[in-house]
């Protein structure tokens, strides 16, 4: 794409000064888009880095500011910008708050006495500072016990990943490269299994899960991803597909079976859509909540991450700061892991073409 | 590629199936069976039961006094005023989220996919980021700066000298903001879009600038034509999602389908009968009719591939 | 490109590792390290059974009856020896706080340690998912043995399922109970369903400084007393106080002129984390929405007390609406303790969730009328016997260590107010230690002696979509300035008739 010939000013100078402002114009569009996209995330940000005062003062500042307080008499009392008769501004403490009169100590020089100012406090601004709370984050790691969460999540979501793209890839093989009778109807039926809402089949589920003992352990959230799964046999397919089988039937000729056309001619070219499918599947599986629900209410100590955020946000539902915190251990994994991944895969979930 | 489309047929006679024609199937239906065997293992039985469950009173809490009802569910479904209520929110919504949730991906691939773009990882990073963010978050997030009095919306908008809307309260502007929150979930769409832009050759695009195409018909002729199986796969799975759709208003705005039902979704109709309400027959009843729609649905969304999706490697 | 690839791989190994590693010594990892080596054998016959699938497959999900009645034979299996296994479900009510599970888990522990015939199992699901996951186990007839701590709302859905402790009981001792309390658990056709074991009664929440900046006298805290300027402490007063204790961004109080309803910083009261039941129980006496003969119902005063939280939130401005309520200005849903509400109305248990004002007292709950009367609506918490339980005999043992032996203990972990007499002085002076700014706890306990009966949460036919249809109407009263309220709440009253009749 980065094309090298396509100066057509007459100095090659003013093409390359003109490639540049297009990228600086290009790139600074892009991140208007993204700051716009992400603003919610700043929301996020700041309040997880607030204290419960910082987020129930009204009209509050947007950054995590505390309003500067003062320690008086053994209790603490906000400081507020109080204008005297000629307009100056001094900082002063409120110790004692009244409608329409209040008395103010000034912290720079207490002993002075209390200053009994008429107006109304309210109407003050109140001095404040940057103060975020890094506390909430480990207070929130600790809580949450992230340790044992990761491990258990990690321990479901790997393995069930690997479960899930030998399964898929041999079953989205079959489908995208053997003429089988009927194989359209069975293509459907394994759409079809998404397509019922799960509530209606979690009892069945559960006593087919218990009476074969698997609840309580992690089986139930496992071996079924052995078997192929719908969103990622359909996507294989899709990718399978759109290899162009010139390859293949030259493997075939040369007496090349099945196995080994999967193995030597369709896998090489798949190492990226494998690695987007172990990608989307360990993220799907670290936010998966119902299933281990169901299956580990009885085990805390099997939960994983999401059943352990979800009943932390239960918990401090009222304290928005420590939600946020939480979340924020929620995703940070799965993101160094998806910016680290993502040169391999990036190179193509192609559905399309030969040359990449 | 014409060559390989003609190569296809000439690798097998149409009609009977031949013995290596047999072969085939078999070796096809080996590579299929792990998913046949977990198929009949795990969904099939809990699929059957809930059918079973649809022409019976099952009470979740009363499960010794089941009783065969034969189709008074399906009679009740027909009459039942909250299903007429359900199907309309979900249909007005889909309305407007189906085809954002497709077109979004796109614009968002096409932006990240351009040359011109700096430090193209860490932008797909960031634009992928809101995908992680744990469910129960994100909603507090959304339903905190779109907080009539003291969300950043309607401060932001205040500076601007506009009053803004009650985001959350309002039965017009639910939909719109439900489906500003659905902006956020599309990450793994967008992702498989990209990919596949970044598959397309080159030359393709050389070729065309050498005919005199300028970006728009690059991408309307070359790009869009090359990422149908994508789009195709997102549509698929999107329909499917969004009619089953119901969790975020459910966190966002309680069980009750405020405001004043518009959030009376179908899903959420379906989860209140058979959990809340514990009629796990009537729910079942409505997951099926459900069903039914989503699978003709999908049907004739499969079979409109042909006009449309371009499989390199051939459709067979 | 490969390299980038074994990165990930490598990165993720080591922090499973690490993992697995450094939560091994405080965890039994012993399951979590075999059921990986055993996921991958199921794999292998699955992928050589390609010739017949279909007939081995079909039978098993297909006999589902049969799946139910085996469900029972791993629960015997599991048990370790001789040990009948009791299961303790744990969440309809409070208890499934992670710092909560770690100590009931301790006490548990040294209940099977010193009893060689009944190992106690506990499953604690969080409060939020725990009436989806009992009922999937009750109608997968799977259910625990033992359910709670929980009130009467939380167990309403599962009426009739539980077991009559009468003849198991037989020569217990009673004594150290009120006998309202063991009343309470006596249901005309079910029997006796539980032992009392935590009580929660109402009153007024006060934040002192906010009143010490309106210059306003704090609230009676002695039942029958007026308050201080000498006027009977009635729902009118009540009202008066939170007037003047309501406040805009520019200091002017709900009853000036300028005040601006639509910059609120401050709120004189509100009636906090209850269903239109409680708020009307709260301040306007104890009734129904049914009568006698199953019709719905609501009573005059009920129908003033609806009214009056209306123009409250909406007219008068000194409770918050809904969307005040769950602003961040009253911290997202715990007004009170954002400290942005003068006086509120809860239950004993909402010390739980107070630590933002630093300055909170009780006061007691107003009377409804000029003869001062007054109601204080009260919450009960026990535990509860599956009838469907196969071994209440051991089951009845859990639940007398449970109320009897351990309940001190438990009291403790849910911050329960005792039941039992005998508790109640050690469990005040460990209140005291908590809030040290002084409460009069006497508030708590004299308002034991004026329960609501009927109670605000006993059950009503066809219980969910009765009390959604409640709470649908609630949402909407709370929310809608510009309602015909009687004509809504007839509506309401028509609808539940229906439903009550379902």
């Amino acid at each position: 794409m980065n094309n090298k010939n396509m100066v057509t000013k007459s100095s090659p100078l003013y093409g390359e000064m003109k490639k540049f402002l297009g990228k600086i114009t290009y790139t600074l569009i892009a991140t208007v888009i993204l700051l716009v996209f992400l603003s919610p995330l700043a929301y996020m940000a700041t309040t997880s880095l607030k204290s419960r005062d910082m987020i129930a003062q009204a009209d509050g500042p947007i950054l995590p500011m505390a309003p500067v307080t003062f320690e008086y008499k053994e209790r603490e009392h906000p400081v507020l910008k109080v204008p005297d008769e000629s307009g100056n501004i001094a900082e002063l403490a409120v110790v004692k708050k009244g409608r329409e009169e209040s008395i103010f100590v000034d912290p720079q020089n207490p002993e002075a006495g209390e200053i009994v100012w008429t107006g109304r406090w309210r109407t003050l601004e109140p001095v404040r500072e940057f103060a975020p709370q890094w506390d909430n984050f480990s207070y929130a790691w600790t809580q949450l016990n992230m340790p044992r969460l990761l491990r258990n999540t990690l321990i479901i979501a790997f393995v069930s990943m690997v479960g899930t793209i030998i399964s898929s890839t041999m079953v989205a093989y079959g489908f995208s490269r053997f003429r089988i009778p009927g194989k359209d109807l069975l293509f459907l039926i394994l759409i079809a299994t998404i397509m019922l809402p799960a509530f209606v089949t979690i009892v069945p589920t559960y006593v087919l899960f218990a009476s074969i003992g698997w609840t309580g352990t992690f089986l139930p959230l496992i071996v079924p991803h052995f078997f192929g799964n719908a969103y990622n046999v359909f996507l294989l397919r899709q990718f399978f597909m759109s290899i162009p089988k010139a390859l293949d039937e030259a493997a075939m000729i040369d007496g090349a079976g099945p196995m080994r056309r999967l193995i030597y001619i369709i896998l090489p070219q798949s190492v990226p859509v494998l690695v987007a499918v172990g990608i989307f599947h360990f993220i799907w599986a670290w936010n998966d909540f119902f299933g281990p629900l169901l299956y580990l209410s009885t085990k805390p100590e099997l939960q994983p991450i999401a059943i352990g955020i979800q009943r932390f946000n239960a918990q401090f539902s009222a304290r928005p700061h420590l939600v946020q915190a939480s979340a924020f251990w929620g995703m940070f994994l799965p993101l160094i892991l998806f910016f680290l991944a993502q040169k391999v895969f990036m190179k193509g979930i192609v559905f399309t073409g030969v040359d990449k | 590629m014409l060559s390989e489309l003609n190569s296809k047929n000439l690798r097998f006679k149409r009609g009977k199936l031949g013995s290596l024609a047999k072969r085939e199937a078999w070796i096809g239906m080996a590579f299929i069976a792990p998913w046949i065997v977990g198929f009949f293992l795990w969904t099939f039985g809990p699929m059957l039961a809930s059918l079973l469950f649809s022409f019976t009173d099952f009470n979740l809490l009363r499960r010794e006094e089941i009783q065969w009802i034969g189709l008074d569910n399906f009679r009740r479904f027909f009459t039942d005023p909250l299903v007429r209520q359900a199907v309309k929110v979900s249909l007005t919504f889909a309305f407007i989220a189906l085809p954002v949730s497709v077109i979004q991906p796109i614009l968002m691939a096409a932006l990240l996919n351009d040359g011109r773009l700096w430090a193209r990882r860490l932008f797909t990073t960031l634009f992928y980021m809101p995908a992680v963010v744990p469910f129960v978050s994100a909603v507090y997030v959304w339903s905190g700066i779109m907080n009539v009095q003291t969300g950043w919306f309607n401060r932001a908008l205040a500076v601007l000298g506009v009053q803004g809307p009650d985001w959350l309260g309002s039965q017009v502007w639910i939909y719109r903001s439900l489906v500003m929150i659905g902006l956020w979930g599309v990450g793994n769409m967008m992702l498989m879009t990209l990919a596949t832009m970044q598959g397309v050759p080159t030359e393709l695009y050389e070729a065309a600038k050498v005919d005199g195409a300028g970006p728009l018909t690059q991408f309307r002729h070359i790009t869009l034509p090359l990422i149908t199986p994508v789009i195709f796969y997102n549509l698929v799975l999107t329909s499917i999602g969004i009619v089953q759709y119901f969790l975020v208003p459910f966190v966002l705005k309680g069980p009750n389908g405020d405001p004043g039902n518009a959030t009376w979704f179908y899903g959420m109709h379906l989860y209140k009968e058979a959990f809340s309400y514990s009629n796990m027959g009537y729910g079942a009843t409505m997951a099926w009719m459900l069903f039914i729609f989503v699978m003709i649905f999908t049907v004739i969304l499969f079979s409109t591939q042909k006009y449309w999706v371009y499989y390199a490697g051939g459709e067979d | 490109m490969s390299k980038v690839k074994y990165l990930v791989v490598a990165l993720l190994l080591l922090l499973g590792l690490m993992l697995v590693a450094c939560g091994g010594d405080t965890e039994k990892a012993d399951p979590v390290v075999e059921e990986p080596a055993a996921a991958e054998e199921v794999e292998e016959p699955a992928a050589e059974e390609v010739e017949e699938p279909a007939e081995e497959a079909v039978e098993e999900p297909a006999e589902e009856p049969a799946a139910v009645e085996a469900t029972e034979e791993p629960v015997a299996d599991e048990a370790m020896g001789d040990k009948v296994q009791v299961r303790w479900f744990v969440g309809l009510g409070t208890g499934a706080d992670p710092e909560q599970v770690e100590q009931e888990q301790a006490l548990v522990d040294e209940f099977n340690a010193t009893h060689d015939d009944i190992e106690l199992v506990v499953e604690f699901v969080d409060n939020s998912q725990a009436p989806d996951q009992l009922k999937t186990q009750v109608a997968a007839g799977d259910p625990p043995d033992i359910v709670g701590p929980v009130g009467q709302s939380g167990v309403n859905d599962f009426d009739g399922l539980f077991l009559d402790l009468e003849p198991y009981l037989a020569d217990y001792d009673w004594s150290d109970f009120d006998a309202d309390s063991i009343d309470a658990y006596r249901m005309d056709e079910q029997g006796l369903l539980g032992i009392p074991f935590a009580v929660y009664p109402s009153m007024i929440f006060v934040n002192r400084d906010l009143f010490d900046e309106a210059g306003l006298d704090y609230p009676p805290q002695v039942y029958g007393e007026p308050y201080a300027d000498g006027d009977a402490w009635t729902v009118e007063k009540y009202e008066e106080l939170a007037m003047l204790l309501t406040v805009d961004a520019n200091g002017n109080d709900a009853t000036s002129p300028d005040f601006d309803p639509e910059n609120i910083v401050q709120f004189g009261a509100h009636t906090q984390w209850t269903d239109p039941r409680g708020q009307l129980a709260a301040l306007f006496g104890a009734d129904n929405f049914i009568d006698a003969d199953g019709n719905a119902v609501i009573s005059d005063r009920w129908r003033d007390g609806l009214n009056w939280y209306y123009e409250g939130m909406h007219e008068k401005h000194f409770m918050p609406n809904s969307t005040y309520q769950g602003s961040d200005l009253l911290a997202a849903g715990n007004p009170f303790d954002s400290g942005n509400v003068a006086m509120a109305h809860v239950h004993l248990w909402y010390k739980c969730c107070l630590g933002n004002v630093p300055n909170w007292d009780m006061a007691v709950v107003p009377s409804y009328n000029d003869a001062g009367d007054v109601t204080v609506k009260l919450h009960a918490d026990t535990f509860r016997i599956f009838d469907a339980t196969e071994h209440p005999e051991e089951a009845v043992v859990v639940l007398n260590w449970l109320t009897g032996e351990a309940a001190g203990d438990f009291l403790q972990i849910y911050g329960g107010f005792p039941a039992r007499n005998s508790l109640q002085e050690d469990f005040i002076s460990s209140l005291d230690e908590q809030f040290p700014q002084g409460v009069n706890w006497q508030v708590a306990i004299d308002g034991l002696a004026y329960p609501d009966i009927p109670n605000h949460e006993s059950n009503l036919p066809n219980y969910a979509k009765a009390y959604d249809r409640i709470g649908a109407f609630q949402t909407l009263y709370e929310t809608e300035p510009a309602l015909d309220l009687n004509a809504e709440i007839d509506t309401l009253i028509s609808d539940l008739d229906v439903i009550f009749h379902e």
